[in-house]
């Protein structure tokens, strides 16, 4: 038996309704669909995909900020599908969230001090002043930092007190949305180092969402691709980007530029754009784009197989690529 | 060496503001000739966007522009408006990063692109349409024909940068400035963008000067590179000077920090402490010595003296702006 699982997704599926609009009312987007999902303990899992791929809906419903359509969330080993309010707590306990933008996650009129105090007043109970200090110091900020407020930091050091509030309440697993796609290059590898630094300290495990598939490969053990709302493929990281299966897997590490002069790339050109998660294409969503589809694949959706025999490497495709030769 | 078609000397930026004044862009040159890509890299702040409105003369009235900008030679900066905006647009055309904002959500677009033709072409309104379709078809819109009649919030952000692109290579420019054009699009839409660029710029031989943070398209597309820091440039050369022979502290920096997929992970990236300054806050020696590594091993010059371009071991007009006399090894 593998270690403790943190998060167990099962099947879950979140619709959006559409409002607004009379031609639109009665539509819904189908943000997530259809998505299984194990985090143990000591991983971290990329979730990588393009915009609109359900990636960030998906991080929501597995922090229980969002309720799920259908399907199950599990925390900890114990079905949280229908918690609400106070059942929550717990919840909060173990799983924490980490925004994207520092900048629109922080209250701009609270202290650094009154914000990282939210989450222990949250589960009914006062820090201490030692117990602030120690958590900024855990992400590389000071004391003096306590008192002032985040339009004195920049975006790097905001991102700091976004991990510093995370880690408040001592989470087991911390969900990352895009946690430095907003930042400059080298302060990017800072927050990089320090999401290192604290899974060594305090045997964090992580979900990383991102678009960007060199940061998840920098941060991740396993790598979960994701398509207009299903994982199409998943695996080690060693082994998705060696060897994609998933045609879609192999484009988009195709269309990833490298940073040396004079290597030309063999790239998969995708034509056409992601279509609209309103209406998805019956079958396999991907095969509108895809350069292998045949008429099977609008048949019915493929489901996850192991690729070539191993079980933690799966991809969801009637065609997968073999491995490199 | 072709003849440059874009040159820039010296050029200045300061911006009058309430907190007094705010130089941007502190002396700068680069030049690009016909078919060449010369990329401009730098983080928040360094300047890389300004001086592109700088050549294209879209500052705000409260930045004041000074050195020299030449197009085929001739001097755009201090021209009357009337002047300039014959040659914007017509010679050099700019392609935004958010094509969303740059676009009109009240026309067609189509007509968009039919308009910036008939502001440099005495053409009916029908031939300039004609024309549009023409270039949406040539940046690769299907059904261009049709598409034309559409509005900008009917079509996808890499359509809609497709649009934009059409619209600055309406005219046959000389010069294209394209600032971030992919930043806001989907990898797999970024790989169609840039292959759409190279296109046009080998059927037309436009000068592209493209503006960027990202290195891994910087290395796939530039001929040239300048690298700037805090308004100023901290490297200049080509594309292989940079990756194989960094020779500016911030440079190598900036190589080891990115994360990369054609290389194993390693246990840790690179970093460069603290973050990039605001422009204007350091006034005497380096910029980037409060984040230098290599600050100790120079000594007091780095802080009290401003290091100028010197040229360097490389590929033709190789320079660094650092008192490290040698190249740096990366520190780990």
């Amino acid at each position: 038996m593998s270690s403790a699982e943190l998060l167990r997704l099962d099947g879950v599926r979140k619709y959006f309704g559409l409002r607004g609009a009379p031609w639109r009312t009665g539509q819904t987007v189908k943000a997530v669909d259809g998505v299984s999902f194990v985090v143990r303990k000591g991983e971290t899992v990329g979730l990588v995909g393009e915009s609109g791929s359900g990636k960030s809906t998906l991080a929501r419903v597995a922090t229980r900020l969002l309720d799920p359509t259908s399907g199950r969330v599990e925390i900890g080993g114990k079905d949280v599908t229908r918690f609400r309010g106070r059942r929550l707590r717990p919840v909060r306990r173990t799983v924490q969230m980490v925004f994207q933008d520092p900048q629109a996650s922080l209250n701009p009129r609270q202290s650094v001090g009154t914000i990282l105090s939210t989450p222990f007043r949250a589960q009914g109970t006062r820090p201490t002043r030692a117990q602030l200090i120690e958590l900024l110091h855990k992400v590389g900020l000071s004391e003096e930092h306590l008192e002032r407020y985040p339009h004195e930091f920049s975006g790097g050091q905001r991102q700091r007190i976004g991990i510093a509030r995370a880690l408040a309440v001592s989470p087991d697993l911390l969900i990352c949305d895009e946690p430095v796609s907003a930042l400059d290059v080298s302060v990017q590898a800072q927050v990089l180092n320090l999401l290192a630094d604290l899974r060594d300290e305090l045997g964090l495990s992580y979900v990383v969402v991102a678009h960007d598939l060199a940061v998840v490969r920098q941060v991740a053990s396993r790598v979960a691709v994701m398509y207009l709302g299903t994982i199409v493929e998943e695996g080690p990281s060693d082994q998705v980007y060696a060897a994609p299966a998933h045609p879609y897997t192999k484009a988009l590490l195709s269309a990833v530029p490298v940073p040396e002069p004079g290597v030309t790339r063999d790239r998969i050109v995708l034509t056409g754009d992601v279509p609209t998660p309103i209406s998805p294409p019956s079958g396999c969503p991907f095969r509108t784009r895809c350069y292998k589809a045949e008429d099977v694949c609008a048949t019915t959706r493929p489901v996850l197989e192991p690729v070539n025999g191993q079980t933690e490497h799966r991809a969801a495709c009637y065609f997968p690529e073999p491995p490199p030769s | 060496m072709a003849e440059p078609v874009l040159e820039v000397h010296d050029l200045r930026v300061t911006f009058d503001t309430e907190g007094g004044l705010v130089p941007a862009v502190d002396g700068i040159d680069f030049s690009v000739a016909a078919g060449q890509t010369l990329a401009i890299v730098g983080e928040s702040g360094s300047g890389k966007s300004v001086s592109s409105a700088a050549v294209m003369g879209i500052l705000p009235s409260n930045a004041e522009v000074k050195g020299e900008v030449l197009l085929d030679g001739r001097e755009l900066v201090g021209l009357p408006s009337d002047e300039l905006r014959k040659i914007r647009g017509n010679d050099i055309a700019l392609v935004f990063q958010d094509a969303l904002s740059a676009l009109n959500p009240y026309y067609t677009v189509g007509w968009q692109v039919a308009e910036a033709y008939r502001l440099h072409h005495d053409v009916s309104k029908k031939a300039a349409f004609q024309r549009a379709i023409e270039l949406l078809d040539k940046v690769g819109i299907p059904d261009a024909a049709r598409r034309a009649k559409s509005y900008p919030h009917e079509f996808s952000g890499g359509m809609r940068q497709r649009v934009v692109i059409a619209m600055a290579l309406v005219n046959d420019p000389r010069v294209l400035i394209a600032d971030e054009p992919t930043t806001a699009l989907d990898v797999t839409v970024q790989a169609q963008i840039m292959q759409l660029l190279a296109d046009v710029q080998e059927e037309f031989g436009t000068a592209l000067v493209l503006i960027s943070h990202d290195l891994g398209v910087v290395a796939e597309v530039a001929d040239d590179v300048l690298v700037m820091y805090a308004g100023r440039a901290a490297e200049r050369g080509t594309v292989r000077d940079l990756f194989h022979r960094a020779a500016h502290p911030y440079s190598l920096g900036l190589l080891g920090a990115m994360p990369r997929i054609d290389v194993p992970p390693r246990p840790r990236l690179t970093t460069i402490p603290g973050s990039p300054p605001s422009p204007g806050s350091i006034k005497t020696g380096c910029p980037f010595q409060p984040r230098c590594a290599y600050t100790e091993r120079v000594g007091e010059r780095c802080i009290t003296e401003r290091p100028e371009l010197t040229p360097r071991p490389g590929e033709g007009d190789h320079e660094a702006a650092c008192h490290l006399g040698r190249r740096p090894e990366a520190v780990v």
